[in-house]
C-alpha cells in the first residue's frame, strides 16, 4: 500500500465507528506489513522478536516498540527529512526527546477531532475556550500544542485566548475572561496542562477568590504535573479543581495522550479517581506484564500497551511506561511504571540518572 | 519451612524493660514462597520515645560506660552463637520467616546468615576492634599516647540507627559498631527487613541483661516528623541507611551538633584480567561472579552490576559473557529469584529493552537470556561507563582493552563507588588498585567474595568504629603540671 492509500484508509476507517475487531485487526495486520517494510529499526526490532508480518496473525501479536525506542530511533516510515511535522516529548525526563514523524496531518487531525467532538464537547457545537499551555507558534514541536490549537480553531469561539505566554501565565487576563463568563451566564472552558492549573489554584486560593463557571462549562487537564509544579494527588487535584473555579468533578476532564500517539484517551469526568479511560475504535490497548510482554488476564494491573492505527507512519504498536488495569469499558490508570529503587543499598537506574542530572 | 509462627504475628523489635509491652503495633503481611507472614512493628508515641531515648541514655551512662569492652565482646559472641546455632529458637525463626518477608530464596537467607553471624564471633570482633584502635583500651580508659599524653575514646551516650532495605542482618554491622563503643543504641528496623535486629537485640540481652537495658530497636514512618523528630533531635550521632533523597530529607532535620554517618545506596563492578580468561579459569571465574550476581539479587551495594572484561586472554569477553549467562542459568535452580514486583519488572525490562534497541543498531550488543528467564546478560563490546543495570540478575559484561581504562569508566560515579570484584595477577592487582582508590572505590574484593565483606571491613571506606567516637585527651603538659602540684612534689 502507498501512504496515500493508507492514509485514505484510515480516514474512512476513522469515519466508520461501527468497525468491529476483526476490522481492527485487519487494518493493524496491513499497516504492520507497511511498517515492517518501510521503516527498518522497526522491523530489525520484529525480527530480533521473531514476529514479522508472515508470522503475526492476530493484532496483539504486533510487537510493541517501547516509548523510550522513540528517543534512541528514527522511527519513520517515509524519510525523516520529509515529514510535514515532527513532533517532539518535553523531555523532562531522561535524556534526548522522543520523536514521532507525521508526512501529514491529516490522520493526525481527523484522529483528534473526531475524539474530541465526541469526548469533549458531547454534541456542541462551539465554546469559549481559555488555554493555560502556550500555543503552537511557540512551541511547534509539541503535538499538545498542535491539539489545542486544533481544539480552538474548530470548536472555539473568536474570543478563545491562549492565556501562557512567552511572559508566563497572565493570570490578569484569564481572571477577566472568566468573569466576564461568570456575568454573561455562558459556558467557558478551561484547558490545559495539568500542571498549569496549579499556579492558578494557588494564586486564587489566598485571596479566598472562587469562580463560579456557568452550567455547563468544563476544565480539561492534561499531562500530569512532570515536575513542572508540586504535585497533588488526583482526589485533592480535582477538589481544588472543583472549588476554584466552580464546577463539577464530572465536568473535569482528563486527556491522555501522547506524543507516540495520534490517538487520545479521554474520561468522563473525574467524579471519582483513577477514572475510567477510552479511546475510540482505531486505537485498542492491552495490558501486559513489561517483562515478557505478555497479556495479562483482565483485572491485573500491568503496563499498557497501545496500539494506534492513526500512528501509521511511524509503529502503531507502543509499549507504555504508563501502569494500568483493563476494567470494563476501558482501562485505568495508575501512574507511572518506574523501575523501582532497590529494596536493599544498591543504586537503580532512577537514581543514578537523577544524580546525573544534579 | 518448619511451621512454627506461620499463623501468628511475629513481634518486631525489642523494647528494654520498663517499655516491654507498651508500644503499639503497624502489623504488616509479608507474602513470598507461598506462605504469608504477619509481622507487628512496634510504634511508639511522642511521650513513650522522649522517655525511651531518657532511659537508654542514662542506662548507657550508669552502666555501660562502666563495663569492660571485653564484657562486650563477650555478649555479642554469645549472641551470635545463638543465632549460629540451627537449633536456636530464633535461628528456627530466621530461618522460617526471613524468606517470606525479604523474598530471598531460603537457602540464601540460611547461608547468609551464616557467613554473616560468623563475622561477630569474638576472634571478628576483636579484629574488628583492632582495626580502628591501635590500642582497644582507650575504649576503657585513658592509654598512654604515642605522641606523649594519654587518650580516651568515647561513643556516644545515644546513638540512632535509621536501618533500610531487605538484606537480612544488615542492620547488625553498625548495631554491633555502636555496641563496641558503648554507645547507648535506638535502631530504626527497616520495614523490608525488621526482624533480625530485634532477635539480636533479644540474644544480646538474655546474654547480658544489663547490656540489654541500654538498646531499644523501633519503628517509625520516616519523612512524617513526630516521633521521628523526637528520636533526631535526642540522638548524639545518628548513623542512616537508604538512597540520596531519604539521607538528604534525614540531613535536614538533624541538629547541626549531632553528628550525621549517612551510608548512601552504592554500585558496584567487577574486572577481570585475561590472566584470569584461560580455558581452565574463566568458566570458575563466571561461576564466582554469578554467585556475586544472584546473592540478595544484586541488592546489596556490594553487588556487581557490571563486569568489565579485557581483551585479549585465550577466552574473549563476548565467551565469557556466554559463560556468565550458563552460570547464572545452573545458580537459577538452586536459588530462584525472587518473586519481582511490577516496578522491578519494569526495571528490568526497561534495561534489556535499551539493550534490545541498541542492538538494532550496533552488532556489538548482544542480549543473553530471554525475558522468561530469571537472569539476563548483555555483552556489550565497547567501552561504556559504568551503569546500574535492572538488578534482579542483569548484568553487563563490557569488553574492554586493557583493565586500566576501567577506572576511568568508573570514576564519574565517585559518590557511589564502593567494592569492585577483581581477578588480575598480583602486579595487577596492585596497580589498578591504586588506580580504583584514586577513583572512589573503597573495597577490592576477589570474584565471589563481594557480597560477604570480611570481618573488620570498612564500610564506604569509613572506620565503623572510630568515626562514632570522641577522645579526649591529657595533654604531656597537663600531666607535667600535674607532677608539679604533687604531694611528692619538691
Amino acid at each position: 500500500m502507498s501512504q496515500a492509500e493508507i492514509v485514505e484508509a484510515l480516514i474512512d476507517f476513522i469515519g466508520r465507528p461501527g468497525a468491529d475487531e476483526a476490522e481492527f485487526e485487519a487494518m493493524a495486520l496491513r499497516l504492520f506489513a507497511h511498517q515492517y517494510a518501510h521503516n527498518a529499526p522497526y522491523r530489525r526490532f520484529a525480527q530480533a522478536r521473531g514476529r514479522t508480518p508472515l508470522a503475526v496473525r492476530r493484532w496483539r501479536d504486533i510487537p510493541a516498540v517501547p516509548i523510550k525506542a522513540f528517543k534512541d530511533l528514527t522511527l519513520s516510515c517515509c524519510p525523516a527529512d520529509e515529514a510535514e511535522r515532527v513532533f517532539m516529548t518535553s523531555g523532562t525526563t531522561g535524556s534526548g526527546r522522543g520523536r514521532s514523524y507525521h508526512p501529514t496531518l491529516a490522520v493526525y487531525d481527523r484522529s483528534m477531532l473526531e475524539g474530541f467532538a465526541a469526548r469533549v464537547m458531547r454534541g456542541r457545537d462551539t465554546i469559549r475556550m481559555g488555554f493555560l499551555f502556550p500555543d503552537e507558534a511557540a512551541l511547534p514541536n509539541s503535538s499538545l500544542a498542535h491539539y489545542l490549537a486544533l481544539a480552538r480553531e474548530r470548536f472555539g469561539t473568536p474570543d478563545s485566548a491562549v492565556f501562557v505566554g512567552p511572559g508566563g501565565l497572565d493570570l490578569d487576563g484569564l481572571l477577566a475572561a472568566l468573569a466576564e463568563a461568570e456575568t454573561s451566564g455562558e459556558p467557558y472552558a478551561l484547558l490545559g496542562a495539568t500542571y498549569a492549573f496549579v499556579p492558578v489554584m494557588d494564586a486564587l486560593a489566598p485571596q479566598g477568590r472562587r469562580i463560579a463557571l456557568p452550567s455547563g462549562s468544563f476544565l480539561f487537564d492534561t499531562g500530569g504535573f512532570k515536575g513542572q509544579s508540586r504535585e497533588i494527588e488526583p482526589d485533592a487535584f480535582y477538589d481544588g479543581l472543583s472549588q476554584t473555579f466552580g464546577v463539577p468533578r464530572e465536568a473535569c476532564l482528563n486527556m491522555y495522550g501522547m506524543t507516540e500517539l495520534s490517538t487520545q484517551f479521554y474520561d468522563d469526568g473525574n467524579a471519582a479517581c483513577p477514572p475510567v479511560k477510552s479511546g475510540p475504535h482505531w486505537i485498542r490497548s492491552r495490558v501486559v506484564d513489561p517483562l515478557t510482554g505478555r497479556d495479562l488476564p483482565e483485572g491485573e494491573t500491568g503496563v499498557l500497551v497501545h496500539h494506534d492505527l492513526a500512528h501509521f507512519n511511524s509503529v502503531s504498536a507502543i509499549l507504555t511506561e504508563d501502569a494500568g488495569v483493563i476494567v470494563p469499558g476501558g482501562f485505568q490508570l495508575l501512574g507511572r511504571v518506574e523501575g523501582s529503587a532497590s529494596r536493599g543499598c544498591s543504586v537503580a537506574v532512577a537514581e543514578f540518572l537523577a544524580a546525573a542530572q544534579g | 519451612m518448619n511451621d512454627q509462627g506461620m499463623s501468628a504475628v511475629e513481634e518486631a523489635g525489642y523494647l528494654p524493660g520498663p517499655f516491654a509491652g507498651l508500644a503499639g503495633r503497624q502489623v504488616v503481611v509479608h507474602r513470598a514462597w507461598g506462605e504469608t507472614v504477619a509481622v507487628a512493628l512496634p510504634v511508639l508515641d511522642e511521650a513513650q520515645a522522649r522517655s525511651l531515648c531518657a532511659h537508654i541514655r542514662a542506662r548507657a551512662r550508669d552502666t555501660l560506660r562502666g563495663m569492660e569492652t571485653a564484657r562486650i565482646v563477650a555478649a555479642i559472641d554469645r549472641a551470635s552463637a545463638c543465632l549460629l546455632d540451627r537449633t536456636h529458637p530464633s535461628r528456627r525463626k530466621a530461618e522460617a520467616l526471613l524468606p517470606v518477608v525479604t523474598g530471598y530464596d531460603p537457602e540464601t537467607v540460611r547461608l547468609g546468615l551464616t557467613r554473616y553471624l560468623k563475622t561477630f564471633r569474638r576472634p571478628q570482633l576483636l579484629r574488628f576492634l583492632a582495626e580502628d584502635f591501635s590500642d582497644p583500651g582507650v575504649l576503657d580508659g585513658f592509654r598512654p599516647a604515642v605522641k606523649g599524653g594519654f587518650v580516651r575514646a568515647r561513643g556516644p551516650d545515644l546513638l540512632l540507627h535509621v536501618w533500610a532495605g531487605n538484606v537480612p542482618a544488615l542492620p547488625l554491622w553498625s548495631l554491633v559498631a555502636g555496641l563496641l563503643v558503648k554507645a547507648g543504641s535506638i535502631g530504626k528496623l527497616a520495614s523490608a527487613e525488621p526482624l533480625t535486629a530485634g532477635w539480636f537485640a533479644q540474644a544480646v540481652a538474655e546474654a547480658d541483661p544489663e547490656l540489654g537495658e541500654c538498646l531499644a530497636m523501633t519503628w517509625w514512618k520516616g519523612g512524617e516528623g513526630g516521633v521521628e523528630t523526637t528520636f533526631l533531635e535526642a540522638a548524639d550521632c545518628v548513623m542512616a541507611y537508604g538512597g540520596d533523597a531519604t539521607l538528604s530529607a534525614l540531613r535536614a532535620r538533624v541538629p547541626v551538633s549531632t553528628r550525621f554517618l549517612p551510608h548512601g545506596h552504592r554500585i558496584g563492578f567487577a574486572m577481570i584480567g585475561r590472566e584470569a580468561l584461560d580455558s581452565r579459569r574463566a568458566a570458575a571465574a563466571a561461576q564466582a561472579a554469578a554467585q556475586d550476581v544472584v546473592r540478595y539479587e544484586q541488592q546489596g551495594c556490594y553487588a556487581p552490576q557490571m563486569l568489565f572484561v579485557e581483551r585479549g586472554g585465550p577466552v574473549a569477553p563476548d565467551e565469557f559473557a556466554r559463560h556468565l549467562a550458563h552460570a547464572l542459568a545452573a545458580l537459577a535452580a538452586r536459588h530462584p529469584r525472587r518473586h519481582l514486583d511490577p516496578g522491578e519488572g519494569a526495571a528490568i525490562a526497561a534495561w534489556r529493552s535499551g539493550h534490545e534497541m541498541r542492538a538494532l543498531d550496533d552488532a556489538g550488543t548482544v542480549l543473553l537470556g530471554d525475558p522468561e528467564d530469571s537472569w539476563s546478560v548483555v555483552h556489550l563490546d565497547a567501552p561504556v561507563p559504568l551503569s546500574p543495570s535492572g538488578l534482579n540478575r542483569t548484568v553487563a559484561v563490557v569488553a574492554v582493552d586493557d583493565l586500566a581504562e576501567v577506572p576511568a569508566l568508573v570514576a564519574p560515579h565517585r559518590a557511589y563507588l564502593q567494592s569492585a570484584g577483581l581477578a588480575a595477577a598480583p602486579a595487577r592487582l596492585f596497580s589498578l588498585a591504586e588506580d580504583l582508590a584514586a577513583a572512589g572505590v573503597t573495597r577490592i574484593a576477589a570474584l565471589g567474595r563481594m557480597t560477604a565483606p570480611e570481618a573488620g571491613w570498612h564500610h564506604d571506606g569509613r572506620f565503623s568504629l572510630l568515626d562514632l567516637v570522641t577522645v579526649t585527651e591529657i595533654e604531656a603538659s597537663a600531666e607535667a603540671a600535674a607532677d608539679d602540684v604533687a604531694p611528692y612534689a619538691e
